[in-house]
């Protein structure tokens, strides 16, 4: 397909979208807690083609210390994109549009935690795109929310974010890159806390009527209580409860190497020489 | 029955008493952080699973001088913030790196710790912990403790900021013993497993 040729579809007659999904479908999500050792939480999540590193650290002394606030703690984010995440070289260093999102993914999660319990402190969220195809701002915050309850922050409660948008002629649910080029195409992308279905994030590109805005908010947070779901299976899924076990140990052990020949089973030696040969 | 909640997850509807780590919005109480709640108990409360060391009055803190001033010394208790001891409080004159065992006497509204009872550990070693699991280290009035002081025949110090700090014995064991308390500190029964822990030892040396 040329550059210029564009691409003509009318979902209100296929029924279907272009990758086959139905129209409040999001795309297959996947979320792992504390996948960094170093950071206080963690998250790796794979959204569509998305994938996206977030790493907590924090409470911690605010430095420089003119940034500190008396009152409560202050939220750095800090939102990149690596140069191989997008199909074009992007230069490493930080843009307008990486600033921007930066400041909004502060804002948003400013929201959800308690941070007048840490005065002059800075908790720092790191969130690193390594593969991207639209709606990455929205897979950054859903995942550096699991990692801020992964480090034990106080919080009023998660934020779930998806994007919502018309493509084709009809009203979608987490558009992708091709329905984001859409002649017609309107991007929103949205974050709520899903107990108060408090808004906490809400951008918009294009033109909707106002009954299309009415209904695609309401399909909007349907979506975001879906990817809550999930984010709440993520956490749980790290601690299991319980008869306390040594494997537990065993493999902790053996991220840490530690004295491994000592502390570990004959089998997992076995393996372990296996792979020094 | 025990689950774990998530941030801002339903405890209960009704009315009950508060424990730690929960808030009511419109009467209803939610989970504050990641740990485990009881939702058969007539409090509501949730034990954390992550978090950092936050001082509180009476706490006793294994501490690192970190720096050396005129007056005294800049002590790191895993906290925020530095806390400080005077020259007068201490005998003699202690070097950056030095261990120091400590109760925390006072603390502020910034949340930084006043010190009191400073005394220097000479030798050992330090194991750092995750500090919301120290109490599973302790015990029930100390019951942990006493079997891992006898496990490892060794002297040992917890502090509450998640440094235990050892000396003599089997260390070597210790170190395996409280990683092991850490990795299960959420599940049941927990004193039972760490006897059979040091039983398999024995047998294995």
């Amino acid at each position: 397909m040329s550059k210029n040729e564009e691409v003509v579809v009318d979902y209100k007659k296929t029924k279907k979208r272009l990758d086959g999904r139905k129209m409040d479908e999001i795309r297959p999500l996947s979320i792992k807690a504390g996948v960094i050792p170093n950071a206080d939480g963690s998250a790796y999540l794979e959204w569509g083609q998305n994938k996206v590193y977030a790493a907590v650290y924090g409470p911690r002394e605010a430095l420089p210390k003119h940034t500190a606030n008396p009152l409560r703690a202050v939220i750095k984010a800090e939102y990149r994109m690596a140069s191989f995440s997008v199909p074009e070289r992007k230069r490493p260093g930080p843009n307008r549009r990486d600033m921007e999102i930066s400041k909004v993914l502060g804002e948003a999660l400013e929201r959800a935690v308690f941070v007048e319990q840490f005065p002059n402190t800075e908790i720092g969220v790191y969130v690193e795109v390594v593969d991207s195809n639209a709606g990455s701002r929205v897979a950054c915050l859903t995942a550096a929310s699991v990692a801020l309850a992964d480090a034990g922050m106080p919080m009023r409660d998660l934020v779930s974010a998806t994007g919502i948008g018309k493509a084709f002629n009809e009203l979608v649910v987490d558009l992708d890159k091709a329905e984001e080029d859409a002649p017609d195409a309107v991007d929103i992308p949205i974050a709520i806390l899903p107990n108060s279905e408090e808004i906490v994030l809400l951008q918009m590109d294009g033109l909707l009527t106002k009954k299309e805005w009415d209904q695609l908010v309401k399909t909007g947070i349907a979506a975001c209580k879906k990817v809550y779901e999930i984010q709440k299976k993520a956490l749980q899924e790290k601690f299991k409860l319980g008869e306390a076990s040594e494997k537990l140990v065993e493999e902790k052990v053996g991220e840490k190497k530690v004295n491994t020949e000592k502390v570990v089973s004959k089998e997992a030696n076995k393996k372990i020489k296996k792979v020094k040969k | 029955m025990k689950k774990i909640v998530i941030p801002g997850e339903l405890l209960s509807v009704e009315r009950k008493r508060l424990g730690g780590n929960v808030f009511v919005s419109e009467g209803k109480i939610y989970s504050k952080v990641l740990g485990i709640s009881d939702d058969e108990s007539d409090s509501a409360s949730v034990v954390p699973l992550q978090g950092k060391y936050i001082p509180q009055v009476e706490d006793t803190v294994v501490g690192v001088v970190g720096r050396v001033v005129f007056a005294g010394y800049g002590i790191n208790i895993n906290s925020f913030t530095e806390s400080f001891i005077p020259k007068s409080a201490v005998r003699e004159q202690l070097k950056v790196g030095d261990l120091v065992l400590s109760k925390v006497s006072n603390v502020n509204e910034m949340r930084e710790a006043e010190l009191s009872f400073p005394k220097r550990l000479f030798g050992g070693e330090v194991v750092e912990v995750t500090p919301v699991r120290t109490p599973r280290l302790i015990g029930k009035n100390g019951s942990m403790l006493e079997l891992l002081a006898k496990g490892t025949n060794s002297e040992i110090y917890i502090g509450k900021n998640g440094r235990v700090w050892a000396r003599n014995g089997n260390l070597e064991l210790l170190k395996k013993v409280v990683l092991f308390i850490e990795e299960n500190s959420f599940k049941s029964n927990l004193t039972n497993s760490v006897e059979d822990f040091f039983k398999k030892a024995v047998k294995g040396n």
